[in-house]
């Protein structure tokens, strides 16, 4: 089994294993989830630094660097993980959602070098030295992005699965300039499935992170 | 009950995380050691197991275990219905070879990675002695049963006037008849999260983490199918990534992914693919539903017949109760029949989906009331309005608080339904023809006992707990705002715990039930807390109240009042040296359920455009005014009655799952083939509330609200083709083909044949 | 997903000599990461072609060059592409998820498999997957399956619309095969299944498309993509119809179209293009033409609408874009 190291004390903007835990504290202080919140940290003399015996894929592992919302992560990998589940099942970054697997829901939608893909379809090592950013790393710190701010006011999911895909796409609508009417909003937000049915609200919440965006930037 | 919290637009308690990505769901957990199960599924539909090859499998790398009928985990029959909490699968996994439907659950390979897992279950070779399955309404005929009862009535409900010896009888009498036959699919639920389980054992002790609509009911079917005390048990969800009926009872993976775990000595996770989510874990039964109406020529009902015939799996009954659910109350008509039996097919299981019952029956109900109203000629709105029902019919008891013709009135204002042209085809825009359809909405408003907990804590804050479920409900936020109105506090100051079943016991999350539930025992807890906190205040000499009468100290808005003293809890607490005061209260409904009946109604309006060449249909505008009681929290209600109506759009329009007969292979099992609506596909929608709250059904007067929005829809969207077309179709969905003209020498959707 | 080695090649010409029967390349791996984890596709070795030099859209004298790297996205929304072929740039926008499309590259998109559900499931029969073993959709459910172009053996839909745009302007591709170059016409380039519906097109092991070649057509600015579907949005076509239109006052001078969602490979129809040229633009010469569309159709037990439905949508795009709508 392949395993994510973190690359070291030169890694820039700090450890995801941090963040995690910054995020368990989030946690605590909103709401109290009851669960235990499982393993909090791994730590790292637990991280095996080669594979252990019975993981040899048949061919062979590949390393890479993945540059994860700032942080370059090394992981030594079989080719046939997908960037999603290196994301979730490596980084333990589970913000990206797997939905279908199939490239049918964009519940896996993450920026690649600024631009929205899906991350099941992507392998891993086509990603490695390309810029990732999933919705863990849409925030400044605890302020939100503005289509993340826009989603909770105007209510733009209900069960929240979708959502981080749903917000990592409507970062992007906005970005390619596809915001410019509730008709291309819609059509360009069409690759993100919702279940729950919050369609309307996603678009309300799109036009008002874009004409936020707009006057942020002029 | 403040006006301050209750009612107003609340953002998700909940929100933050769920936008950064940060709300753990079950397949989100991460567990020292943990190894990744894959399911292996027939690929017959009825038959035998006659051999599996798993040699290759098992030595492939890092595959931890192969585990089949030939090499099975121990697992026991799952409790009936009346012995469960929910009625889920009985029949474990891998303990016989039998195959009884294509998709079933034959095997489970757990590897260290997700990759190695589903790698390795490609590599088991599976051998069938293959039988001709039951998979269509034809080879259903022999495999046809009547219920032993259908929503707690007989399986045919009959209401006759004096004198009257059959409803055919009444149905001859009348001088209007409809009748009509209306066919459903088979519907998944298909929520975004997929079924996922992950199972730890510490000991003999088992935590679960598992996509559930109700953490205690997963609990005690756990337990049962792995034969161990339900208190080794903990099943924790904080969040769901919806569920629609399909989380709401045990399906067998989540047992056997535990199985594994306790075998393996490791924490396994077990993630259902799309693909696995069709056979796995429930389906809306496919119907047919055969309606005669009988009305005088102005339109008042004299008689409803409404038979259903609906599908079931040879291991699971489902009964989705139509027409008891709909035709048996919704109008007055001094006749009413209704009926249903049940078919077989190999399938696996049925369960309740989204508005069991009400979102097929008002399908059916609502499309024959628009037929009739064509046939006399009366405005559907009109018709509706006449035969509205003061009474239940045959129990002639009242409804608790009904304000359905006020639903119409204002329905019929908001959307402009005065505009509509009732000539059907008379109305084009470009190369669309345009038509506006109504229907009504309907679904029964349900309570169950329910516990919570409500906790002081010394640091000025809050906590309200109990076992229930937020399936993107809204239930974290709901749970604050009647905490914070019952104790007087700002949202911020409160806690909530749920989706634990280590906390107070609650009913699984179904049946739009949760928050009517769950919410009196939060206001019995709160105010047994509070009683609790002022004898505190009186009984310990480090209070400032000390010594006091207990009926001189009074509690408001966080803080004690009394003896010329005020303080707020959490000093009081603080200064005592008590972390915490605590009270546990159980609600349930009263002598209520006899007296009265208790549902939520609305109205659906809509506008549709059809192409005039190619049939497409497109939904261009919805208004729906419900009336749910209380109006607890406008923005999550709002969206709630929204997701509905998306998920009627579906029904109505694109979504149905094709059963191959000769394999009773399931043709569509992706996103790709079983399509939901996209962003596209839904416009506008204006929602009202009539929020007239419903204090006989439950102190707060909130009824459910999680599925009416779905009812009518679909019925609402059937009409306006008929409005903008002409054409009735009673086969849903309303796909393209099935509005173009017979025959291919009809080059187009004329003006002529629309008369 | 069977194990695979993933390699790098440097130049287009050390691509094609890694190229081979158990090789695959991937671009932007929307087909080929998916239909290896159905193992509907199972390549010992996965050759990343996405450094190569396949890039740039370029209008030339001879019409518009597009890199086989190139996106759809970018294609689609590019200014030489919108303004001199519409037909193009709405065919994209109609494809897939706009994720999918800045994922895609042309090429693949044109490479990219049938969505017939048997060819996805490898526990069914199917001669395109496994030639010989039978089709499954003949007799199974076919209601997205094409009525044209079929064959004993296959009755599998072409599922690109760009494919159908091109076709219809008369499109050719590059190909490369280690220093050698060869330009074909894309319509020739796809095959129709016959006996042997897994060979789809002309490509050969280790051959790659670099560039996609379409001729100057000026009248093309006047050009669309009608694509008819159960939904709004994000779905393949039930029937689709690329379409120009040369128009000389209320006279067609000459018309370019080919539909999709109907051929085993994307149908152009020269006997439509014929039949409407030198006719005046009106709603009764659309139909009698759009009939020669469904010559030799083979329509089955659930996909007999489309017989109908892809006339509908030849003379609504007629219409459309004759201006009579």
């Amino acid at each position: 089994m392949e395993q994510a190291t973190d690359s070291g004390p030169d890694c820039e903007g700090g450890s995801s294993r941090r963040q995690f835990i910054r995020s368990l504290a989030a946690i605590s202080a909103g709401l109290t989830v009851a669960a235990p919140l499982g393993r909090a940290a791994i730590p790292e003399e637990s991280i095996p630094q080669t594979a252990p015996p019975n993981s040899g894929s048949g061919l062979g592992l590949v390393r890479i660097n993945l540059k994860v919302n700032g942080n370059t992560r090394r992981l030594f990998i079989d080719p046939r993980v997908t960037l999603l589940d290196a994301l979730r099942d490596r980084l333990e970054l589970t913000g990206t959602k797997k939905g279908c697997d199939r490239g049918t829901c964009g519940a896996c939608t993450v920026h690649l070098d600024g631009r929205r893909v899906l991350s099941c379809l992507t392998l891993a090592v086509m990603a490695k030295e390309r810029e990732v950013t999933t919705i863990e790393g849409l925030a400044k710190g605890d302020e939100l992005h503005p289509v993340q701010a826009a989603f909770i006011e105007c209510d733009g999911f209900q069960c929240g699965y979708c959502t981080p895909g749903q917000i990592m796409s409507a970062v992007a609508c906005i970005n390619e300039g596809h915001s410019g009417s509730e008709r291309e909003i819609r059509e360009f937000m069409s690759g993100n499935l919702c279940r729950c049915g919050a369609y309307p609200n996603i678009v309300d919440a799109i036009k008002i992170a874009a004409a936020k965006m707009k006057g942020e930037v002029s | 009950m403040s006006t301050q919290i209750i009612g107003k637009p609340q953002d998700r308690v909940d929100g933050r995380l769920k936008v950064t990505g940060r709300a753990m769901y079950s397949g989100d957990r991460q567990e020292e050691n943990l190894t990744y199960g894959y399911l292996l599924t027939s690929k017959v539909a009825k038959g035998l197991i006659q051999a599996m090859d798993t040699s290759v499998a098992e030595r492939s790398p890092g595959v931890a275990a192969v585990y089949t009928p030939f090499n099975p985990l121990k697992l026991y029959h799952g409790l009936e219905p009346p012995e469960g909490a929910t009625s889920g699968e009985t029949l474990p996994p891998l303990q016989d070879q039998k195959i009884l439907n294509y998709g079933q659950i034959i095997g489970l390979v757990v590897a260290e990675s997700y990759e190695q897992a589903r790698d390795a279950a490609a590599l088991v070779r599976t051998q069938y002695q293959a039988e001709e399955p039951v998979a269509s309404w034809e080879q259903g005929i022999e495999h046809t049963f009547t219920p032993e009862s259908v929503d707690r009535e007989k399986a045919t409900v009959k209401i006759l006037a004096e004198g009257v010896d059959s409803i055919d009888d009444a149905i001859r009498g009348s001088p209007l008849v409809v009748d009509v036959t209306y066919t459903e699919p088979i519907y998944h639920h298909n929520p975004m999260e997929p079924h996922a389980t992950t199972a730890v054992w510490h000991g003999d002790r088992l935590t679960i983490y598992d996509a559930t609509q109700g953490v205690i009911s997963h609990r005690l079917n756990v337990a049962s199918v792995l034969g161990i005390d339900e208190d080794m048990v903990r099943v924790l969800c904080p969040f769901v990534g919806g569920a629609f009926g399909c989380k709401g009872s045990m399906w067998m993976f989540s047992p056997l992914t535990a199985a594994a775990a306790r075998a393996l000595n490791r924490p396994v996770k077990t993630i259902l693919t799309r693909e696995q989510m069709f056979t796995l874990v429930g389906h809306r039964p496919a119907l047919i539903q055969h309606l005669t109406l009988g009305a005088n020529p102005d339109g008042t009902l004299q008689a409803v017949k409404h038979d259903v015939r609906s599908t079931v799996s040879f291991a699971k009954i489902f009964v989705e109760a139509a027409a008891h659910r709909t035709s048996r109350l919704l109008y007055k008509s001094p006749n009413i029949q209704v009926s249903h039996t049940l078919v077989r097919w190999n399938v696996g299981g049925p369960t309740f989906m989204r508005a069991p019952g009400c979102a097929p029956g008002m399908f059916s109900l609502e499309c024959a009331m628009d037929e009739l109203a064509v046939r006399c000629g009366i405005d559907p709105v009109e018709l509706r309005t006449k035969n509205d029902a003061e009474v239940y019919p045959g129990r002639n008891v009242p409804w608790s608080c009904k304000n359905l013709v006020e639903c119409y009135q204002l329905g019929a204002e908001k959307f402009g339904w005065s505009k509509r042209n009732s000539i059907p085809g008379a109305v084009q825009e470009g190369d669309w023809l345009v038509g506006m359809g109504m229907a009504s909405a309907l679904y029964p408003a349900h309570r169950n006992r329910a516990s919570a907990k409500v906790r002081f804590q010394a640091d000025g804050t809050a906590q309200v707990s109990s076992a229930t479920q937020d399936l993107g409900t809204g239930t974290w936020t709901v749970l604050a705002m009647v905490g914070a109105d019952s104790l007087g506090l700002p949202i911020a100051k409160i806690h909530t715990e749920l989706g634990d079943s280590a906390l107070p016991s609650a009913p699984t999350s179904g049946g739009s039930a949760s928050v009517a539930s769950v919410t009196p025992a939060i206001q019995k807890a709160a105010e047994s807390a509070k009683k609790k906190l002022i004898q505190l205040a009186i009984r310990d000499r480090k209070s400032p109240f000390f010594g006091a009468k207990i009926e001189d100290v009074s509690y408001r808005n966080g803080e004690l009042t009394g003896a010329g003293k005020s303080a707020d809890f959490g000093s009081v607490l603080s200064g005592i040296g008590r972390s915490a005061v605590e009270a546990v209260e159980m609600a349930a409904a009263g002598e209520e359920e006899e007296k009265y009946a208790f549902h939520s109604f609305g109205a659906q309006f809509c506008q549709v455009k059809v192409n005039r060449w190619t049939g497409e249909v497109r939904l261009q505008r919805m208004t729906s005014v419900m009336d749910i009681g209380t109006v607890v929290n406008l923005k999550t209600a709002r969206s709630q009655i929204m997701g509905g109506i998306v998920f009627g759009i579906g029904m109505a329009l694109m979504e149905g799952t094709i059963l191959e007969e000769k394999t009773g292979r399931y043709a569509n099992a992706n996103f790709a083939d079983y399509l939901i609506a996209t962003n596209a596909d839904v416009p506008y929608i204006d929602i009202h509330f009539i929020n007239k709250p419903d204090t006989i059904f439950n102190p707060l007067g909130a009824r459910g609200i999680g599925e009416i929005g779905i009812t009518g829809t679909p019925a609402a969207i059937a009409n306006a083709v008929y409005n903008a077309t002409g054409r009735r179709v009673r086969e849903f969905p309303i796909l393209p083909e099935k509005l173009l003209p017979i025959g291919a020498n009809q080059p187009m959707i004329s003006m002529s044949e629309r008369s | 997903m069977r194990p695979f080695t993933y390699e790098v090649p440097s130049s287009i010409q050390e691509a094609t000599s890694r190229g081979g029967a158990d090789a695959a390349f991937i671009a932007g791996g929307t087909t080929i990461v998916d239909l290896m984890k159905l193992e509907v596709m199972n390549p010992s070795r996965l050759v990343d072609v996405n450094p190569l030099p396949m890039l740039g859209i370029q209008m030339r004298e001879d019409g518009l060059r597009i890199g086989a790297l190139e996106k759809m996205s970018d294609v689609a929304e590019h200014p030489e592409v919108v303004a001199n072929y519409p037909v193009i740039s709405e065919a994209l926008l109609q494809s897939a998820s706009a994720q999918i499309r800045n994922m895609a590259s042309i090429g693949g998109n044109l490479l990219q498999r049938t969505r017939c559900g048997y060819f996805r499931d490898v526990f069914t029969p199917c001669n395109k997957r496994e030639p010989g073993t039978g089709c499954s959709a003949i007799d199974g459910e076919n209601r997205m399956h094409a009525i044209l172009g079929t064959s004993s053996s296959c009755i599998a839909t072409h599922p690109s619309d760009l494919a159908v745009a091109l076709v219809a302007l008369d499109a050719s591709i590059y190909i490369q095969n280690g220093a050698e170059e060869r330009v074909m016409n894309l319509d020739d380039f796809y095959l129709v299944p016959g006996e042997t519906p897994d060979h789809e097109n002309q490509l050969r092991p280790g051959e790659l498309i670099t560039a996609v070649r379409v001729p100057r057509l000026l009248w093309a600015r006047r050009s669309t993509y009608l694509k008819i579907r159960d939904r709004e949005s994000y779905e393949f076509a039930l029937t689709s119809a690329a379409l120009a239109l040369d128009l000389n006052g209320d006279t067609i001078r000459d018309v370019r179209i080919a539909v999709g969602g109907v051929g085993t490979k994307p149908w152009n129809l020269p006997e439509v293009r014929q039949a409407l040229a030198g006719k005046p633009l009106k709603p009764e010469t659309f139909a009698a033409a759009a009939k020669l569309a469904v010559n030799g159709a083979n329509p089955l037990r659930h996909n007999g609408f489309k017989v109908d439905l892809v006339q509908r949508t030849i003379v609504r795009a007629l219409m459309n874009l004759g201006g009579l709508a």
